[in-house]
C-alpha cells in the first residue's frame, strides 16, 4: 500500500517505463506459458508414441509366452530387449499373467516371479494418457497383453523422463532469461521514448508554476513544431497563462480601487460633516463683522471658528490619512481606530444608528500589525454591518487582544449575512458577478495576514469575528 | 578369448535350423542342440567347415531346441547324428549308438553344479526349499537329472520341493536366469559354468557353486543304431576321433575348450543310470 502510494509519486517517465516492464512481464509469462504448454504437448505426443510402440512390440513378442506362463522366455524376451535397446529411456518392465501374477520383470529382485504386479500398477497410466507434466522424472505406463482378443496378462513398463523434464526446464529457464533480456531492454527503450514524448508535457508542468506559484507563458521557440495537438496546447496554456496574469491584475487594481470606494460611499456623510459646521462658521465670521467692537463677542465667535476649523481639519486628515495609509508602511495604534470612528460615526448618525466603540487594547499590542489592512478590514466591516443594520440599529465594533491574537469583531443587529455574501467572505469560491468586492477583499487581507474569520448569527445579530495573529506575546 | 567364441541368444537357431529340411542326397546331417552348445555362428562354421573339410563332403548342422527334439530327429532319420546328452543316450540305449565322447580337460567326464546368486546364503540343495528353481531341460542330465535325483534321494520331487521350476532350454540360459535373479537357484552343466567362467566371468560372477555332482559321463555324439554300419556313419566317426588332428578340427575343439573326441564306452554313463532308476524309484 505504502510502496504503491509512494509509486504515485515517482515521475511519469518512471512509471510508464516500469507499467510498460510490468506488462512486458505478464505477456512473456503469458506466451512462456503457452510455449512450454505446446513444450509439454509435442513431448507428451513423443513419449506417447514411444511407449505405445514399446509396449506394442512387448505385446507381439511377449504374448504367447504370457499365454503359455514361460517363465523364461518372457524373461529372456525382456533381458534382451533391455540390452538390446539403444536410449536409456525404459527403466523396468514387468509382466504378469491374466491374474496379475508376476511371470517375469527385466529386474527379478524388484518384482519376483510369482509376486503381485498391483504394487507396480497403482500409479501406472495406459498409454495414452503418459505424461512428464507432472514432474516426476519416472513415469510407469501400464497396458493390457492380448493374444488373438483374449486378455493374458498385463505389462507396466517404467521410463526415464528426465531428460524430458530437463528440456522443459531448460526451455523455461532460457524463456526466463530471454523475456527478462526483453522486458529490462523494452522497458529502458519506454523510458527514453516516454521521456522524449513527455518533453512536453514536462515544459508544461515547469511553467504551471511550484504549488501556489503563478504559472508563466512557454517562450514560443519551446514550443514543438512537430506535434500540432501538443503545440495546440501549450499554445492554449499560453493563452490561459496571460488570462490569469491578466485578471489578477485586474484584481489587485479593483482591491485598490476599494479603499476610494468605501469613502466614496462616506462622501455624502462626510460632505455633511464638512457641511454642518460651515453654517456656524460662516454666522460666527457674521457676529465678527457685526459686532467687531465689542471683544468678547469677537473672543467668542473666533472661538467658535476655531472649533469648528479644527474639526474640519481632522476630517481631512483622517481622508487623506485613508487616502494614503496602504504606501505608509506604519504599524497600527489606537489613533487609527478614532480615525475609523471620525469617519465612520456621521454614516451611523446619518442613518440613525447607535454605534458602540470598544477599543480594550493596548498600543503594544496592536503594533504588532501593519496599520493599513486592518483599517481597511475594520472599514469594510463596518461599511457593511451599517447598511445591513436597519435605520436606527445598532453598530459595533470591539478589538480585544488576547493571547498571541487580535479579535476584530464587528456586529449589527441587521438580517445576516446573504450566501452570496457568506460566499465572498468566507470561501475561495469565485466571485459571482454583480456582488461587491469589500468582503472578499477582506478575506484576502485577512489571508494576507495569516487571520481566520468566523461568522456568528444569533438572536437577531450579526457578528463578524477576524482573529489576526500578532508577533509578541502580550496580552491587553 | 570372449563370449562370442563361445556362446550367444538363440537368434541364429531358425537360420541355422531351416537348410536341414531340404535335404541334399551328399549332405550329412549333424544334430546339435542350444541346451548344451549355444549358437554362436563362429563355433558353429568352425564345426561345420571341419567336418565337411574332414567327411569331404557338406555337412549340416541342425539345431533343435530341446533334448528331446533332436533325439527324436535322430530316431526318426531327419538327422543322421547328434551330439546329445547322457540322460537321453540311456533312455534311448537300445536305438542308440555311441559315436564318440568328447575329453574335456583330459577326461571324459563332467560334473552337474547348483548354482545360486553370489549374494545368497544357501549352503546346499535343503537351504532351497520353496523357491524359484531353474533347470535347462527334462532330458538333460546335468541341467535336470542330478537335482532331480538330489531331491528324490531327500524323498522330494522338484514340483513340490520348489514353489515354481521353470525350464530355459540352456545351460547359459540357467546362469543368466540366476544371476539376474528371476530363480534363487539353478541346476547347471559343470562344463558350461566352467567355460562361461572364462569367457564370460562378468555372468558367472554374480552365481555361485553351492554344490557338485560327481564326475559323469559327458555328452556323447550317437547315431541310431540300425545304421551304425552304414559307410557314411563310420566315416563320420572316424572322424570325429580324429578330430583334433586337423587344423580345422583343432580350432574348432580349441572354440570349445575341449581336448579331443575319444571312443566311448556305454560304461562311463553308468552314474547317469544309477540316478536314472533313483529318480525312477522315488
Amino acid at each position: 500500500m505504502t510502496v504503491l502510494r509512494r509509486f504515485g509519486t515517482w515521475p511519469i517517465t518512471i512509471r510508464l517505463a516500469l507499467a510498460s516492464a510490468a506488462l512486458m512481464v505478464l505477456l512473456g509469462l503469458v506466451a512462456s506459458q503457452q510455449v512450454l504448454s505446446t513444450l509439454g504437448r509435442l513431448q507428451d505426443a513423443r513419449l506417447q508414441e514411444y511407449a505405445r510402440l514399446h509396449v506394442e512390440g512387448l505385446t507381439v513378442a511377449l504374448g504367447p509366452f504370457a499365454l503359455h506362463k514361460d517363465v523364461w522366455e518372457v524373461y529372456d524376451t525382456l533381458d534382451r530387449a533391455r540390452t538390446n535397446s539403444s536410449g536409456e529411456r525404459i527403466l523396468f518392465t514387468v509382466v504378469s499373467d491374466e491374474r496379475g501374477r508376476v511371470l517375469a520383470a527385466t529386474d527379478p529382485l524388484r518384482a519376483p516371479v510369482d509376486s503381485s504386479i498391483a504394487d507396480f500398477t497403482g500409479d501406472a497410466v495406459p498409454v495414452s494418457e503418459v505424461t512428464a507434466a507432472n514432474g516426476a522424472s519416472v513415469v510407469r505406463v501400464m497396458a493390457p497383453l492380448t493374444v488373438q482378443g483374449r486378455d493374458v496378462g498385463q505389462v507396466v513398463t517404467e521410463l526415464d523422463v528426465s531428460d524430458l523434464i530437463d528440456q522443459r526446464r531448460n526451455a523455461a529457464l532460457a524463456l526466463l532469461a530471454g523475456n527478462a533480456l526483453a522486458t529490462l531492454t523494452l522497458a529502458l527503450a519506454g523510458y527514453f521514448v516516454v521521456a522524449r514524448m513527455l518533453k512536453p508535457v514536462e515544459l508544461l508542468a515547469h511553467h504551471m508554476g511550484e504549488a501556489g506559484g503563478a504559472p508563466h507563458p512557454i517562450p514560443d521557440d519551446a514550443i514543438p513544431r512537430s506535434d500540432s495537438v501538443l503545440a495546440r496546447l501549450l499554445r492554449n496554456f499560453n493563452e490561459m497563462a496571460g488570462a490569469i496574469t491578466a485578471r489578477s491584475e485586474a484584481e489587485r487594481r479593483l482591491a485598490e480601487r476599494e479603499r476610494f470606494v468605501s469613502l466614496g460611499r462616506l462622501s455624502s456623510s462626510l460632505a455633511h460633516e464638512i457641511n454642518n459646521p460651515l453654517g456656524g462658521l460662516l454666522n460666527a465670521t457674521d457676529t465678527i463683522r457685526s459686532y467687531a467692537e465689542r471683544p468678547e463677542v469677537v473672543r467668542e465667535s473666533a472661538d467658535l471658528l476655531d472649533r469648528g476649523l479644527r474639526h474640519l481639519r481632522d476630517v481631512s486628515r483622517a481622508i487623506l490619512e485613508e487616502n494614503r495609509v496602504d504606501r505608509s508602511g506604519r504599524r497600527l495604534s489606537a489613533a487609527d481606530f478614532e480615525d475609523l470612528r471620525l469617519l465612520f460615526e456621521p454614516e451611523t448618525i446619518r442613518r440613525r444608528q447607535r454605534l458602540a466603540w470598544d477599543i480594550g487594547c493596548c498600543d503594544e499590542a496592536l503594533a504588532s500589525l501593519p496599520s493599513a489592512p486592518v483599517r481597511q478590514i475594520a472599514l469594510n466591516l463596518l461599511l457593511n454591518a451599517s447598511s445591513a443594520a436597519p435605520e436606527g440599529g445598532e453598530v459595533s465594533l470591539g478589538i480585544r487582544g488576547p493571547d498571541g491574537v487580535l479579535d476584530l469583531a464587528v456586529a449589527d443587529d441587521g438580517p445576516g449575512l446573504s450566501d452570496s455574501a457568506r460566499a465572498r467572505l468566507m470561501s475561495e469560491a469565485p466571485v459571482a458577478p454583480g456582488g461587491g468586492v469589500g468582503l472578499r477583499l477582506v478575506r484576502d487581507l485577512v489571508a494576507g495576514l495569516g487571520g481566520t474569520i468566523a461568522y456568528d448569527r444569533s438572536e437577531g445579530r450579526t457578528e463578524i469575528t477576524v482573529s489576526l495573529p500578532r508577533r509578541g506575546a502580550g496580552s491587553c | 578369448m570372449d563370449r562370442r567364441r563361445f556362446i550367444a541368444g538363440t537368434a541364429a537357431v531358425g537360420a541355422l535350423a531351416s537348410p536341414a529340411l531340404a535335404r541334399g542326397a551328399a549332405t550329412f546331417r549333424l544334430g546339435l542342440t542350444p541346451v548344451f552348445l549355444d549358437n554362436d555362428a563362429v563355433v558353429i562354421e568352425r564345426l561345420r567347415s571341419a567336418f565337411s573339410e574332414a567327411m569331404g563332403e557338406p555337412v549340416d548342422l541342425i539345431q533343435r531346441r530341446t533334448y528331446q527334439e533332436i533325439t527324436a530327429s535322430i530316431l526318426d532319420g531327419s538327422v543322421d547324428a547328434a551330439w546329445i546328452c547322457g540322460y537321453p543316450f540311456l533312455q534311448h540305449r537300445d536305438g542308440l549308438s555311441l559315436l564318440g565322447v568328447p575329453v574335456w580337460r583330459g577326461r571324459p567326464l563332467y560334473q552337474s553344479y547348483l548354482i545360486v546368486r553370489e549374494d545368497d546364503a544357501a549352503a546346499g540343495l535343503g537351504d532351497l526349499r520353496g523357491d524359484v528353481h531353474a533347470f535347462s531341460d527334462p532330458d538333460s542330465n546335468s541341467g535336470f537329472l542330478v537335482t532331480a535325483s538330489d531331491l528324490a534321494r531327500m524323498g522330494e520331487a522338484p514340483e513340490r520341493f520348489f514353489a515354481r521350476s521353470i525350464f530355459t532350454y540352456g545351460h547359459r540360459n540357467v546362469v543368466r536366469a540366476v544371476a539376474g535373479g528371476l530363480t534363487r537357484s539353478g541346476s547347471v552343466d559343470g562344463y558350461v559354468w566352467e567355460t562361461l567362467a572364462v569367457v564370460e566371468p562378468s555372468l558367472t560372477g554374480r552365481t555361485r557353486v553351492v554344490a557338485r555332482s560327481e564326475w559323469l559321463g559327458f555328452p556323447p555324439f550317437a547315431a541310431r543304431a540300425d545304421r551304425a554300419a552304414d559307410a557314411e556313419l563310420r566315416r563320420f566317426g572316424k572322424v570325429l576321433l580324429g578330430l583334433d588332428a586337423t587344423p580345422a578340427g583343432r580350432a574348432a575343439l580349441d572354440l570349445l575348450f575341449l581336448d579331443r573326441i575319444a571312443p566311448g564306452d556305454a560304461t562311463l554313463f553308468d552314474g547317469i543310470a544309477a540316478r536314472m532308476a533313483e529318480a525312477a524309484a522315488r
